[in-house]
C-alpha cells in the first residue's frame, strides 16, 4: 500500500498525550529493566549453589557466547539452521495461507477437503520425520519438510477463519462494480479483506517454525537445535544456554522485523 | 406512462424458509419507475423494504414475479445498478479515491482517464482534499458521499440505495439530502431510495411507493407534487407526509 494518509489532516497527537506517552513508556522500561537485573541475580545466585552441569552462572555463559561467536561456530549453526527454517517457513506460510483461502471461499472444496484436514491435523510435526528422511533425506530439506508441517496449519486455519469473516457486502458491491469471477473476488476482495488475520497467522507461524528448528535437527541436520541436543549430551549446560539465547534472540528480530511490516501494511485499520 | 419505464417491478414475491417454515417477505408487488424519476419506497420495519432493495439489485431472486430492468429481467448484480448500502461497506483498506476508483479498474480505460473520472467524482460528493483518506478516518457523511462516488463511478442507470442515510445525525442527513437531489438533477440518474423515514421520502421522491407489513405488499403510491427546495414545515408539505403515515398506519 503505497498511498500514505496525512495525518496532520486529522489532528493526530496533542503536545500533552505526548509527553503523558513518554513518561509511561520510560517508566516501562525502567521496570522491565528492573526485571531482567532481578532474574539475572537469582540466577546468578542459585548458580552459586550448583555445580556448572546442573546449571552455570550468568557470567560463565556470557564467556561461552562470546567466545562461540568469535570462533564462528556460532554464525554457522545459525545460517545452517536459516537455511530450512527460512524455505520451510514460506513453504508452510503460502501453502497453508492457498489452502484457507480455498477451503474458506469455495464451499465445494471446504466440504471435499474438510474430512482430510480433520485427520492430518492433530498430527505433531516430530511425527513426520520418518517422511522427511524417506521423501527428502537427511539434509535441509528434510528439516524444510517438518517446519513447514508446523507453519502450515497456523496459516491455514487463520486465514480459513479471515475469509469466513469476510463480510457478504463487500463482496455484493465488488460485483455490483463488474468484479465477477472467483479469482477476482477472492484478489480484489477476499484476500484483502482477511489481511489482517492472515498476516496474525503468518507472524504466529514465522514463530511456531523456528521452535520447530529444534525439533527438525533432531534426525541429524546441522544447526542450532544440533548444536544444543549435543551440548546437552555432554552436559555443557552453558553451551545449551548460550544457543538458547541465539534462538531467542533471532526470534526477536525476526518478530519484531514482521510486526512492523504487519503495521505498515495495515496502516488502514 | 407512454414511454417504456426504466424499472419494472412486476408481481414480485419472495419467501424464505426457516427453521419454522417458509416465511413470506414479499407479496405481489408492482410498480414502475420513470427513467429519471426519483422514487422513495417507504415502509415499517417488517415490510419487506430491504429485501426488495437486495431483489432490484439483483442480489437475491424472486420467488414469483419479475424485476426489470430497461425490459431484461434482473438475475444478479451489474453495473447497471449502482448499489448504495446503510452500512457504506466501503473497502477499509482502500483509501477514499481508491474506494471511488475500485469499480473503474474493472474498466477497459487508460489510467490517465481513470484517474480524472475518480477526481470528477470526488469533486461531485464533495470529498477533494480527503482523496488520500482511509476509511477508519472519516465521518460516517464522508463515508456515504464515497459509497455514493463509487456507485456512480460505473456510470449505472439506477442508483439503489438502502436507507444511506439512516446511521447518521440529523444536521449531516439535511445537508445529505440537498447533495443527493443535486448528484440527481447533474446526473439526471433514475433514484430508487429506501427508507423507513416518512418525512424522509416526501422531501426527496418524485413519488412514494407505500408498503404494507407483513408480508410487505404496496398500499399505496403517492404522487408528491412539491416545487423543490420543500420545506418540512410548509403546509402542503405536512399534508403529503401525514397521507404517507396514515397509509403506513402509524
Amino acid at each position: 500500500m503505497s498511498e500514505a494518509t496525512d495525518e496532520s489532516a486529522f489532528g493526530e497527537g496533542s503536545g500533552a498525550a505526548d509527553v503523558l506517552r513518554g513518561e509511561r513508556n520510560l517508566r516501562r522500561y525502567a521496570y522491565g529493566v528492573a526485571g531482567i537485573v532481578g532474574f539475572l541475580a537469582v540466577w546468578w545466585a542459585v548458580a552459586g549453589t550448583q555445580p556448572p552441569y546442573i546449571l552455570p552462572g550468568p557470567a560463565s555463559v556470557a564467556e561461552t557466547f562470546v567466545a562461540e561467536l568469535r570462533s564462528g561456530a556460532m554464525v554457522e549453526a545459525l545460517s545452517q539452521s536459516v537455511r530450512h527454517w527460512a524455505p520451510g517457513t514460506v513453504a508452510g506460510t503460502v501453502l497453508g495461507v492457498a489452502l484457507g483461502l480455498l477451503m474458506g471461499w469455495s464451499p465445494l472444496a471446504d466440504d471435499a477437503f474438510t474430512p482430510v484436514v480433520r485427520v492430518l491435523r492433530p498430527v505433531p510435526p516430530i511425527a513426520l520425520i520418518g517422511f522427511a528422511i524417506a521423501w527428502f533425506g537427511i539434509n535441509h530439506a528434510g528439516a524444510a519438510f517438518i517446519v513447514a508441517a508446523g507453519g502450515f496449519w497456523i496459516n491455514f486455519y487463520a486465514t480459513y477463519g479471515g475469509v469466513e469473516n469476510v463480510s457478504e457486502e463487500l463482496v455484493e458491491v465488488a460485483r455490483s462494480l463488474d468484479v465477477r469471477s472467483g479469482p477476482g473476488l477472492v484478489r480484489k476482495v477476499v484476500l484483502p479483506a482477511a489481511l489482517p488475520e492472515i498476516l496474525t497467522g503468518v507472524r504466529t507461524g514465522i514463530g511456531r517454525c523456528w521452535m520447530l528448528v529444534v525439533a527438525a535437527e533432531l534426525f541429524g541436520v546441522p544447526g542450532i537445535g544440533q548444536t544444543i541436543v549435543r551440548a546437552s549430551n555432554n552436559l555443557a549446560v552453558d553451551v545449551v544456554i548460550a544457543y538458547i539465547l541465539v534462538l531467542s534472540l533471532m526470534f526477536l528480530l525476526v518478530d519484531s522485523a514482521f510486526r512492523s511490516f504487519q503495521r505498515r501494511v495495515l496502516a488502514w485499520q | 406512462m407512454a414511454v417504456d419505464p426504466k424499472v419494472s417491478v412486476e408481481g414480485v414475491g419472495k419467501s424464505y424458509e426457516t427453521a419454522d417454515g417458509a416465511v413470506e417477505a414479499l407479496r405481489d408487488v408492482s410498480f414502475d419507475v420513470a427513467s429519471g424519476e426519483f422514487v422513495c419506497v417507504v415502509g415499517p420495519s417488517g415490510s419487506g423494504k430491504t429485501t426488495l432493495f437486495r431483489l432490484i439489485g439483483g442480489l437475491e431472486s424472486p420467488t414469483t414475479g419479475s424485476v426489470r430492468l430497461d425490459g431484461d429481467p434482473v438475475t444478479a448484480p451489474s453495473t447497471d445498478v449502482g448499489i448504495v448500502f446503510q452500512e457504506y461497506h466501503l473497502f477499509p483498506w482502500r483509501t477514499v479515491s481508491g474506494n471511488v476508483r475500485f469499480g473503474l479498474e474493472q474498466q477497459d480505460i487508460d489510467s490517465e482517464a481513470r484517474e480524472r473520472r475518480t477526481q470528477e467524482l470526488i469533486d461531485l460528493v464533495g470529498l477533494d482534499g480527503f482523496e488520500d483518506a482511509y476509511p477508519s478516518r472519516i465521518s460516517g457523511g464522508m463515508k456515504q458521499r464515497v459509497g455514493i462516488a463509487r456507485a456512480l463511478a460505473v456510470d449505472p442507470d439506477l442508483l439503489l440505495m438502502d436507507e444511506p442515510f439512516g446511521a447518521v445525525d440529523a444536521r449531516t442527513r439535511d445537508m445529505l439530502h440537498e447533495e443527493v437531489l443535486d448528484i440527481w438533477r447533474e446526473t439526471g440518474k433514475t433514484v430508487l431510495f429506501v427508507t423507513h423515514d416518512v418525512e424522509e421520502a416526501v422531501k426527496l421522491a418524485d413519488r412514494v411507493v407505500v408498503l404494507g407489513t407483513e408480508p410487505g405488499t404496496v398500499r399505496e403510491i403517492v404522487d408528491v407534487d412539491l416545487p423543490r427546495p420543500r420545506s418540512v414545515t410548509d403546509e402542503s408539505f405536512v399534508a403529503h407526509k401525514e397521507e404517507v403515515r396514515a397509509l403506513i398506519g402509524d
